[in-house]
This record gives C-alpha cells, structure tokens and sequence, in this order.
C-alpha cells in the first residue's frame, strides 16, 4: 500500500472493456513522450521537476514558469491530488472525441503542486465539488473496430493516464461503467 | 502651453454582418476601412497608418494596405492579442499619433469563418475540423478533453460557481439583459426576446456553459479610424476622445495558488486605463465588456471593481444590466446576441453610443463609455475609456 507521497503507484491499468469503445482514441507516442508512457504503463504519473527551483511541473513543462530554468528532470508523482474544477462536455469538439461524450473534464491539482487538465472517470459530473480527493488511474484505450484483438492490424494506442474522484485505495482495480 | 497629443476615434465602418458568403477575410476588411474613412468624413488617400487583425479564417495580413492601394504609410502592422486586440491597436493608434509617426490611423478586424452547411461550432475549430494526429504529450492532452475555449471556460466558470455560490441563472440575467438590449439594434443577429427559462433550457455545450452563454459566430469587418482630437473636431462626426487605454497579460499558470478563473488581467488592466483617464467606475456611463462567454461579462465587472470579487453573480441577477437597469451594459446586443467581431463588438458599439447614435437603444447618459477586450482563456486584456468630451489637462471632463 502506498503511503501516498514515495511509494509506488496507486492502481493498476484497468481493464480493456471497462469503458466504451471510443471513449478514449488512440494516442501514438513519440521519442519525447516515451518515458511518460512507458510509466503510465506501469501505473505510474510520470511529470517534471526543476533541477534548480524544487519545483514539480506539468509533464508538458520545457522551462520552469517559477525560476525560467529549462534543467528540468523526470519525477513520479503519488498521483493523488485535488479537484481544482471540472465541465461535463456534451458538444463533440473534435471528430476524435465523437464517442466520448457526454464527457468530464477537469482541472487537478496534484498534491505535488502542479495543474493538469486530465479525463475525470467514474463520475457524470453530478456529485462533484472542488476540492475534493481525486487520484489517478491508467486506461488502455480501445476502438469499436477492435473486436477480437488479436484479428486487428491496428497496434494499440498507449496507456493513458486519467483521474477518478477518491483515495487511491478506494476504488483501486475496479473498473468503470 | 503644452501640445495637445489627445486622440480620438473619427470614424467607424462596419461590414454586411452574419452569413455573408462568397467573401474573403481580406475583401471584407478592405470595405470596412474604405467605410471608416468615408464614415470620417476622409479619403483613402488620408490614411497614413494602418493596423491588421485577423480572425480564424483567412489571413487579412498586412497585404491589405496594397489592396487598398495604400502607398505612403508610416506605421503598418498586423497585431494580435487574441479577443483584447481591438483595444491593443487603439492603443498602438494612439500612441503612434501622439508621437508624429502617423497622423490618421485605421484599425481593422474581419474574419469569414462561417460557410454555408457548415454550423458555427465547427466554423471556431470545431468537430468539422479534420482530426488531429494524436500523438505523444499533446495527443495525451487531447483524449483529456479540454480542447477548445467552450470547455475552458466551462472550467473557469465553474470555479467561480464553485468558490462564491454563482449560478447558471445569475449568468442568463447577463444574456437575457442582452438580448433586451439588442431588440434596439438593427444590427443584431438575434432580436427576439430571451428568458432565463429559455437559457436553462438552451442545450449544454460544457457545463456549466449552455448554448446561450456562448457568443455567436459571423462573417463581416469592422474597422475605426483613429486620429488627433484635435483633427478629429474638424471632421464629420462629433469625436469619440480617448481618455485612457491599458492592457495586462497574464498567461495562465497552471500551479497551485493561481488565481486563473478567479481573476482575470482586467483586474490590472482596468483600474490602469481608469487612472490614466482620471476616472473611477463610479464615473462610467456605459461598459462595452467582452463577452465571449456570460461568465466574461461577469467576472470582468468584478474585476473593473464595479461590486467585490465573488459578488458578480448577485450583481448582475437583478437586472442590473438590463435596458432599464442600473448600469448600460453592452447596449447592442454584444457578442452573445449582436455579431461576433472579437473586441470590435464592444468598441464600435462605444462609438455608436459615445457619438449618441444608438437610436432606439442609446443610453440616457454616454459621460464615459468603458470598452474591454479579452483573449485567450481570460489571459490578455485591454481596456479603453471612451467619453464624446475632451480631456481636460486637469484630468476631469471637458
């Protein structure tokens, strides 16, 4: 069990199937964003840190907004954190969100300091308030064509990393519907 | 004696607005300057500055001036703060004539986002748009969801809601007091009557964000033409002084402690144009806020200090903003229900007023006309301070 700040990931990847087909596209990952995959794989919330200000930023960071340095190194976060606000988005923004919605989107705040706008799983959006826990989960993507897997040429887009309402513990494993 | 360096708006040119097809950004443009300089009472040929901003479809670009035939300019620039630019080239007008570096200044926005069979949520970037290649961080930052301005300004609405109680019915108070005002304005798009029971009942596009929270989307231009006070007194029209003008940027942070969807820029940049003008918003007459979105038109009066941060929604719920309320308040119908021309929605309706002009829809009192723009995700501003009087050297009306 994780003591929340060190230790290891909170939850597992959850299961293909736990959620609709289509409500995560696939994303592809390139040489930049290797590592934050390779982690989220794991279970674990890869972001940055600044090498000279302390600070934990945002995985997307290239410069620290606090000092303007760019020594920045990788950093695993506890992946528990904060709702700092959320919308329910009913309107499809882009083609590849189509299967996605009604949707939660949210705005985080880890306990590490930094923002991240993250998919919010296990709620409609109904019962939330700010401030409340939230912590991190990991969703394996997959399309309505993919039917049995192993037929579809298609490689499997990455392990995402989202945010569910809770401690870690209290949901952990369990799936969505 | 000191020189007089004051300036003033001498013309303003708007476009056919709305679903007007067939037509480029850059065409539209060029009518709308070719209108502010007839509107001054001036000839193309009098324009020695000139100031580009370009919407989403169609570059206008710095190209116009030769489009216009325009040979002899001594400023030209294409500029671009997001929805605060129409103040930013005020700005950049005023200054540019106060210094000699132009004498006679025009200022355009156009844009021809919106095509036949296309809706207006895919005209800003929306579902038509082909889809984006999901990959690595930002292919990451998309499945997430919060991809385009409805959605996050859905979150910074719903922060404010969340920290100081505001409602969805406080915000229809904002569109239904709009749209009141824009059954006054033959330019409006949309006239007909509004209540909070048809905002609730507007379909979601982000919650807490209902369709008649979100501004509309039009084809067309709108340009002014900025010059000397003291030219401008010899022209045409009675002219619109500029008594104060500012801007603040302040990307968001993404940390803990920001106060993003709180407080917005106009926190700074506000009370600076009021200082410069010699003005507090006890003074104002008429606010011409940009409203992207109600929730922009709410949370920019708290930060103008019109009522303490978090009571906007109680501000604006009693009508306030209302043709009969307390404050005139984007007297032609604004963005949510006039025409979508980024910040030269709220400053030609400035004009119009600050000139006496709005008909059916004019303010009883137009002293001091306040004039905002907001871009980004309530990251940039720009704030003008308009009044049909001269600035006195002792800092008072004229």
């Amino acid at each position: 069990m994780s003591d929340g700040t060190t230790g290891p990931p909170p939850t597992g990847v959850l299961a293909v199937g736990a959620f609709t087909a289509g409500a995560f596209p696939l994303v592809a990952r390139d040489d930049a964003s290797a590592a934050f995959f390779d982690a989220a794989a794991r279970g674990e919330l890869l972001v940055r840190r600044c090498l000279d200000s302390g600070d934990v930023l945002g995985p997307e960071a290239r410069t620290c907004p606090g000092c303007g340095s760019a020594r920045l190194e990788p950093f695993v976060v506890s992946g528990r954190g904060v709702l700092v606000t959320w919308a329910v988005v009913h309107q499809v923004p882009v083609s590849v969100l189509r299967g996605a919605v009604p949707y939660v989107t949210a705005v985080v705040e880890l306990a590490e300091g930094p923002w991240l706008l993250v998919r919010l799983v296990g709620t409609d959006g109904s019962d939330l308030r700010a401030g409340q826990p939230v912590s991190a989960r990991f969703v394996q993507p997959h399309q309505p064509d993919e039917g049995s897997g192993a037929d579809s040429g298609e490689a499997p887009g990455e392990v995402l990393p989202v945010f569910a309402p809770g401690e870690p513990a209290a949901v952990s494993g369990q799936g969505e519907s | 004696m000191t020189v007089d360096r004051t300036v003033a708006i001498a013309g303003l040119g708007i476009t056919e607005l709305g679903k007007v097809y067939g037509r480029s950004a850059r065409s539209l443009a060029a009518e709308a300057v070719r209108l502010a300089v007839a509107d001054a009472g001036l000839r193309l040929g009098d324009v020695d500055g000139l100031l580009v901003s370009n919407g989403l479809a169609g570059k206008v670009g710095v190209e116009l001036a030769g489009a216009l035939g325009l040979g002899q300019l001594g400023l030209l620039a294409d500029i671009n703060a997001f929805g605060a630019t129409a103040g930013v080239m005020v700005a950049q007008a005023a200054q540019a004539v106060a210094a000699g570096a132009a004498t006679t200044v025009a200022c355009v926005f156009a844009d021809a986002p919106l095509a036949p069979k296309r809706s207006a949520g895919e005209a800003w970037g929306g579902a038509g748009r082909k889809p984006r290649t999901l990959t690595g961080l930002a292919g990451w930052q998309l499945a997430s969801g919060g991809v385009n301005p409805n959605i996050l300004y859905a979150l910074a609405a719903r922060r404010h809601m969340q920290r100081y109680g505001t409602t969805s019915e406080q915000l229809a108070a904002i569109a239904v007091a709009q749209r009141a005002w824009a059954a006054g304005n033959p330019l409006a798009a949309m006239r007909e009557p509004l209540t909070v029971a048809d905002h609730q009942a507007s379909r979601p596009i982000a919650e807490p964000l209902r369709l008649l929270d979100c501004c509309l989307v039009s084809n067309g231009g709108v340009a002014v033409v900025v010059t000397s006070a003291e030219r401008a007194r010899a022209l045409r029209h009675p002219p619109v002084h500029v008594h104060g003008y500012a801007q603040a940027h302040e990307p968001r942070r993404m940390h803990a402690g920001s106060p993003w969807g709180l407080v917005t820029p106009a926190a700074r940049s506000g009370p600076a144009a009021m200082r410069m003008a010699g003005i507090g918003v006890g003074d104002v007459d008429i606010c011409e806020l940009y409203d992207c979105y109600t929730y922009t038109v709410l949370v920019t009066l708290e930060d103008y200090g019109f009522c303490e941060k978090g009571d906007g929604g109680a501000f604006v719920g009693d009508g306030r903003l209302a043709p009969d309320g307390k404050l005139a308040c984007n007297t032609g119908g604004g963005q949510l229900s006039s025409y979508y021309m980024w910040g030269m929605t709220p400053l030609s309706e400035a004009v119009i007023q600050a000139r006496g002009a709005g008909g059916a829809r004019q303010a009883p009192r137009n002293d001091i006309v306040l004039v905002s723009g907001n871009g980004g995700i309530l990251e940039h501003h720009s704030t003008l301070v308009l009044s049909p009087h001269p600035r006195t050297s002792s800092g008072g009306l004229g």
